[in-house]
């Protein structure tokens, strides 16, 4: 059986998860299961590898239209949340899942607030009335553990500037400088998934780590969710470039007191310790906007929303005309008040 | 898209109303002060031409803008030029002058400022007197001095005279310590400064509008299994490098005093 779904216990209808409480809930009876405590039913599912080329609603018997990388969504017939476990087990089982805690109207509405906060999107935008869907992912994702040793090296220099009789005297000082750095990195987020925009993705962060829960297929049910594109091995090199800018912050905060550095090797030997494969919660949105469409992204635990809006020329105008014209009065008036003409 | 327009005007204007009110109360202040200086125009003597470096009618007109700007800085601005018979220094000329004639627009031995000529050496010397002294101080006198000396090198007197009550005049509405030919005063300075400030803002507010990246190196840093092991901070050697530091390019310098009378003056002194 390579479909899961959840039918209550007591009514027999489809259970959601329920982003307020945490729990499975039934929609029919009000009945509300804790996942933690219940047992996880792809443990019941024996694992059989090999590409099932079709799966059946286990509600409605109607076939399931999936891409090849879901791993959970909704029947499109019958709208019962379904669970493809052999996407989920083997390889591709994750280790862990954040829960959405922002579920369907809320973040319409935290979406519609976003668009309405909007000081440079054009006045038809920020009404928000063209969600064409609003989706909740489960985006697969990464989590690095990084262990580096660092070692940079490089040459300082400190310029003072002193006068004497008639001259004026710079004395540059030279100095070789020398870092060694241990720096670990742990939970180091890279969205796995190829459909989906890395700078996007790297926008929604941070993800609130402590809210982590170890996988358990219940957590899917009356979202979508995927399995990763690319393994830990092919983007381990995302990961790195990742945190070359944080290696290089860390070394530089070391270094102090200095006029100009400028390193002239600098040697990461980096080690994973451990990528640990989890689901992240995104809620997606597509919006049409003067024929156009345009994709923004909501951190499905803290609400952060990323994407580009179309912006209006007109506010642009506007606001650089406002801040240039006070701007140019308050100079003025400055200048007056030190004793000038107004103009 | 119409409502659109109509608001973003609409806001516009609530933007520059404000500006438009601080514009309309001060206005009334701007023009007193210009109103001020057409009221009394005096006909006192306030060119000596001992030297004869103006004509009958230049002398004239130059007598009348140093009384019609007097009125508006309180502020005698006399010229005296002279062939200096008696090869007196151009300081003592200019004091002996302020001791004997009694200068100032408020009161006898008042504000003045005095440009004398010193045809025998050629050398030129500016003092501020009373309120003059503050307003007008070396640096300033200076400034004013370095501004007129191309015209007197060249036997443009009038146009010197000219430069000079005008320029003295202007920099006396500056507060102290405002260096009134700053280009930070500059209209154009400032127009370009507000324009690229306008363009900046707006660039950074574009820029920002597909969210930011809101993690940095702490976030996911593991601060116990992290840090320095090992540095050195090795010196290898100094270089000096001199240079000369030039001196202002311009003959003479400022310099003050008091004179015989007991009045102390700013000054500056140069050649032409």
């Amino acid at each position: 059986m390579p479909v899961i779904d959840y039918k209550c216990s007591n009514c027999g209808s489809s259970m959601m998860f329920d982003s307020a409480t945490g729990m499975l809930a039934c929609p029919s009876c009000g009945r509300k299961d804790d996942i933690e405590q219940m047992p996880d039913p792809i443990a019941l599912v024996p694992f059989v590898p090999g590409q099932v080329q079709s799966y059946h609603c286990s509600s409605c018997g109607a076939e399931l239209v999936t891409e090849p990388e879901t791993s959970a969504t909704v029947c499109s017939f019958c709208g019962s949340p379904v669970v493809l476990s052999e996407r989920l087990s083997g390889a591709y089982a994750p280790r862990s899942v954040l829960p959405f805690t922002i579920n369907k109207q809320q973040a319409q509405e935290a979406f519609r607030k976003w668009c309405r906060g909007g000081l440079l999107t054009p006045a038809g935008f920020m009404t928000a009335d063209r969600i064409k869907s609003i989706t909740g992912m489960y985006v697969p994702f990464w989590l690095y553990e990084l262990h580096n040793m660092v070692e940079a090296r490089g040459q300082a220099t400190r310029v003072r500037t002193y006068r004497q009789g008639d001259y004026e005297y710079t004395e540059t000082s030279y100095y070789d400088i020398y870092r060694k750095m241990r720096l670990h990195y742990v939970n180091l987020p890279i969205d796995a998934s190829e459909k989906l925009n890395d700078e996007l993705m790297d926008k929604l962060e941070p993800f609130p780590y402590p809210e982590l829960k170890s996988f358990k297929t219940p957590y899917l049910a009356g979202y979508t969710a995927e399995k990763y594109s690319y393994d830990d091995e092919q983007l381990l090199p995302r990961a790195k470039e990742k945190t070359m800018s944080y290696i290089d912050a860390a070394i530089s905060s070391t270094v102090t007191g200095y006029t100009s550095v400028t390193y002239t090797d600098r040697d990461v030997d980096t080690r994973v310790q451990r990528a640990d494969y989890a689901l992240l919660p995104v809620w997606m949105v597509d919006y049409d906007f003067e024929s156009k469409q345009y994709i923004f992204a909501m951190n499905g635990q803290t609400g952060k929303v990323v994407g580009k809006p179309p912006l209006s020329k007109g506010k642009l105008f506007a606001w650089f005309a406002g801040i240039a014209v006070v701007t140019f009065v308050i100079l003025r008036l400055i200048t007056w008040a030190l004793g000038g003409d107004l103009l | 898209m119409k409502q659109h327009t109509s608001n973003t005007s609409k806001r516009m204007l609530v933007l520059l109303l404000p500006i438009l009110l601080v514009a309309l109360t001060i206005w009334p202040a701007v023009q007193t002060i210009h109103a001020s200086g057409t009221g009394t125009v005096g006909n006192k003597k306030l060119v000596y031409d001992d030297a004869g470096l103006l004509s009958d009618q230049e002398r004239q007109e130059v007598n009348r803008m140093a009384n019609e700007y007097g009125p508006v800085q309180q502020t005698d601005f006399v010229i005296y030029t002279t062939n200096n018979p008696e090869y007196k220094d151009v300081q003592i000329l200019t004091e002996d002058l302020y001791d004997s004639k009694g200068f100032g627009y408020d009161k006898g031995f008042g504000n003045a400022v005095i440009l004398t000529m010193d045809m025998r050496n050629r050398e030129v010397y500016l003092a501020g007197f009373g309120k003059a002294e503050t307003l007008l101080n070396d640096q300033r006198l200076n400034q004013i001095r370095e501004k007129i000396t191309p015209y007197l090198s060249n036997g443009n007197y009038k146009m010197a005279f000219e430069q000079y009550i005008q320029t003295s005049s202007r920099y006396m509405n500056y507060k102290l310590g405002v260096n009134p030919d700053s280009f930070l005063l500059n209209i154009w300075f400032q127009l370009a400064a507000a324009i690229l400030l306008g363009i900046i803002i707006v660039w950074i507010m574009a820029a920002r509008t597909g969210g930011r990246i809101t993690v940095n190196r702490a976030t996911y840093e593991d601060p116990n299994a992290s840090g320095l092991l090992d540095q050195h901070d090795r010196f290898i050697r100094t270089s000096v490098s001199k240079r000369k530091i030039e001196k202002s390019s311009s003959s003479g310098g400022g310099g003050g005093g008091t004179s015989s009378g007991g009045h102390s003056h700013s000054g500056s002194r140069g050649s032409f």
